[in-house]
């Protein structure tokens, strides 16, 4: 019968991972919730988050604040982390402050794994919360999260480019955008590896820029339910000024892919790409094996169709959390408060962020290529804050199949958003 | 039992009864049990191990599981909930049957380029016989995500070997085509990329079959004016025919419940034109953490592939020695 436990291997490896933790859970009363004596608080944030000299200080500060407390801080990958996190909320000793994707938040907060922090908001710098994440911890009328930081797309362009194309401010309208183009393909166009803009057909979150700016959106919300508004005028012109990019640029980036695969940064950093739409930090990565690129680089905001306005962007980001099962969740609090005051704050800033619990954008104002995220970050809005979202996120997006079916003309782009609309609204439907 | 001769007898008790002919006499306990003893560590660990999670994914299949019972620890019986849930779902009917034609297909062209490789083995000088096993080996022993990259590129858009060999041919048509766009090519390359890396195990299991049927049987049927196909099917085939089946059988369970290169490649997509029954597992288990949804999958999965290979496991059961031929 030594077959049969081959056969029965697959399903016993997921099961290890699932029910393994299943017994586990119970109603145990955590050890260390002794008042007084020595306590330990586990603090996971994500790798890349806050930079090292912030929780240096921050960890110092609060250690010395409170007495006998030590902090057990854990840098997390963003690779696999929604299983990590499940399996370790389902333990007996789950860490007590953890850092969550935005777009994962409502998964979370919908399944009743996290502290309802809803007292709390006050004290926790409410009124500087940066509304798109603060609706990204919200369920059922609840705070389950708190901002934590946010970063948006931008247009990264070289500028040595756009000066020898004769183009002397960056665009400020899509009119001006695509004259951009024209005028770089007029300059440059002889070498074929030239492209004006390099923009993979997979790039949903600069689809959602257009959409949002057609005045459109993916999906109407209606109490806690989503409805996916894919085939509205709005959201259809929102992908044919996709395609125009797309056709105008001439761009050889992949329309079957997204912009991790190739990674867009590196093919910008071989110097024949003129203007990519990014995160502040893939320069980085881009000037990583080419520094002489490096006094070359500025980005402009996502332009709008009405001239003069900015884009609205997807704020992608982190809140903070403090699992339901945490034994030390009053310790929790008052690290949240001190993570998320004033100087804290202003020191995510000034790493090129943007602060979840800060107005103040001005930190971010001393580098060109922040300076173009926090002028577009004014206008940031959030995916459909549903626990639906995070599995398609993790799996199959719809959005992407919608753009790659259309670029290719695999389907018009009547079929392809009705398409991508059905296969939006069965998620939505089944995730919760 | 040949131990009949050491057996003592203790004296002053009742006399055993006559031992009948043909009947080994009864062992001792202590000598009856050590087989056993010895048996225990890998039975226990096999059931701890693997007997009783499978119990578990059973169990849960009757559970409503997501993340809030997990980690509250709540045990909630639904009954069939699940299994109507997911046998109501005309997109799983639609991945069971994608999933048993790609493992059909994918083992038929396993099996028949094996064998092929195999026979081509036998009949090549010992030099070039020996570049072929090198590159086989190679082959099968290249992590399966590298291969599945080297994949990727090959059938890239923009700048794959492919699209770019078959426009230099003159297939113009080829140029930055997407092999990705539709779930028909996309099961495609994946299925392609799933033979390359199946065939070295195949085709060394069947050529170690081929050396076992001596050389003399071939000559004296080519004496008798055997043709090579009558060669092949009475010298040849009797000697790997079981190798051929234990592969096959293999292959389907590998095949059937191949992961990570169907996610790698296009995480099921495009439109889950290339979802399988293990992608449709891990969407609905980790991804939307439905872990009772997941596990009436699972059991779902046992179920297609006890359907699929029943008649190996009839052979089986019925030869007490598994042996096949």
């Amino acid at each position: 019968m030594k077959r049969w436990t081959k056969v029965m291997t697959g399903a016993a490896a997921i099961a290890l991972a699932t029910a393994g933790c299943a017994g586990s859970g119970g109603t145990d009363t955590g050890g260390d919730t002794a008042e007084g004596g020595d306590r330990t608080l586990t603090v996971w944030l994500m790798d890349g988050s806050a930079p090292e000299p912030l929780t240096d200080a921050l960890h110092s500060e609060f250690e010395q604040a409170h007495d006998g407390v030590t902090i057990k801080y854990e840098v997390q990958p963003w690779n696999g982390i929604q299983d990590k996190l499940t399996t370790a909320l389902a333990s007996q000793n789950p860490p007590d402050v953890i850092e969550l994707g935005n777009t994962q938040a409502p998964s979370f907060a919908a399944e009743g794994v996290l502290t309802d922090l809803s007292g709390d908001v006050d004290s926790l710098n409410g009124d500087q919360w940066l509304d798109s994440l603060k609706a990204s911890g919200e369920w059922d009328g609840k705070q389950f999260s708190t901002p934590f930081y946010a970063a948006n797309r931008e247009v990264i362009y070289r500028t040595d480019m756009f000066e020898q194309a004769g183009i002397t401010a960056p665009p400020t309208s899509r009119q001006e955008w695509l004259d951009a183009i024209a005028k770089l393909d007029a300059k440059f166009g002889s070498d074929p590896q030239f492209q004006p803009l390099y923009l993979p057909g997979q790039n949903w979150y600069a689809l959602l820029s257009f959409i949002w700016d057609e005045g459109g959106d993916i999906a109407t919300k209606d109490g806690t339910t989503f409805t996916a508004a894919l085939t509205t005028e709005e959201a259809k012109a929102g992908l044919e000024f996709y395609k125009q990019l797309v056709d105008v640029s001439g761009t050889t980036a992949p329309k079957d892919n997204d912009e991790q695969n190739p990674v867009q940064a590196g093919v910008f950093g071989q110097g024949k790409v003129a203007m990519m739409i990014g995160l502040p930090w893939e320069v980085a990565t881009a000037t990583e094996d080419a520094p002489d690129l490096k006094d070359k680089i500025s980005a402009f905001p996502i332009p709008s169709k009405n001239a003069g306005e900015t884009a609205p962007v997807f704020q992608g980001g982190s809140n903070l959390a403090i699992p339901v099962n945490s034994a030390n969740a009053d310790l929790a609090k008052e690290y949240l408060k001190l993570l998320l005051s004033e100087k804290y704050q202003t020191m995510l800033a000034e790493a090129g962020m943007v602060p979840g619990a800060s107005t103040d954008l001005s930190p971010l104002e001393a580098n060109p290529v922040s300076k173009a995220m926090a002028e577009a970050a004014k206008n940031g809005r959030a995916v459909p804050a549903t626990p639906a979202w995070a599995a398609i996120e993790a799996g199959q997006n719809p959005l992407k199949d919608m753009l790659t079916a259309y670029l290719t003309g695999a389907k018009s782009l009547d079929q392809a958003t009705a398409d991508a609309n059905a296969a939006l609204d069965a998620a939505f439907s089944s995730g919760a | 039992m040949t131990t009949t001769a050491q057996v003592t007898v203790p004296a002053g008790t009742t006399p055993p009864a006559p031992p009948r002919a043909g009947r080994p006499r009864r062992a001792g306990l202590g000598e009856r049990t050590i087989p056993y003893l010895l048996l225990a560590p890998a039975v226990v660990t096999i059931l701890v191990l693997l007997g009783w999670p499978a119990l578990q994914v059973v169990g849960i299949s009757f559970r409503r599981l997501d993340l809030g019972e997990l980690v509250r620890g709540e045990v909630v019986w639904i009954g069939l909930d699940n299994y109507r849930a997911v046998l109501s779902d005309p997109e799983v009917w639609t991945v069971v049957l994608r999933t048993v034609v790609f493992t059909a297909a994918v083992v038929a062209a396993t099996v028949l380029l094996g064998l092929l490789l195999a026979i081509l083995m036998r009949h090549l000088a010992a030099g070039v016989r020996t570049a072929v096993q090198v590159c086989l080996v190679l082959a099968w022993a290249t992590p399966i995500l590298a291969t599945t990259t080297v994949f990727q590129w090959i059938f890239d858009q923009q700048y794959g070997i492919l699209n770019k060999t078959l426009v230099k041919l003159g297939f113009d048509s080829f140029a930055g085509f997407s092999w990705f766009s539709s779930g028909a090519s996309t099961m495609t390359v994946i299925g392609l990329l799933i033979v390359w890396q199946a065939v070295p195990f195949v085709c060394f299991t069947i050529y170690a079959g081929l050396l076992t049927a001596p050389r003399e049987l071939y000559e004296a049927a080519s004496m008798d004016g055997a043709s090579p196909w009558q060669a092949f099917t009475t010298v040849s085939w009797p000697s790997i025919r079981p190798l051929v089946m234990l592969a096959t059988f293999l292959s389907v369970i590998w095949d059937f419940k191949v992961f990570a290169q169907v996610w790698a490649i296009r995480q099921g997509g495009p439109d889950g034109g290339s979802t399988t029954l293990p992608v449709l597992l891990y969407l609905k288990g980790i991804a939307s953490r439905h872990f009772g949804l997941a596990s009436a999958i699972a059991v779902l999965m046992i179920l297609v592939l006890l359907v699929l290979t029943a008649r190996y496991l009839q052979l089986l059961l019925r030869s007490k020695e598994g042996d096949l031929s």
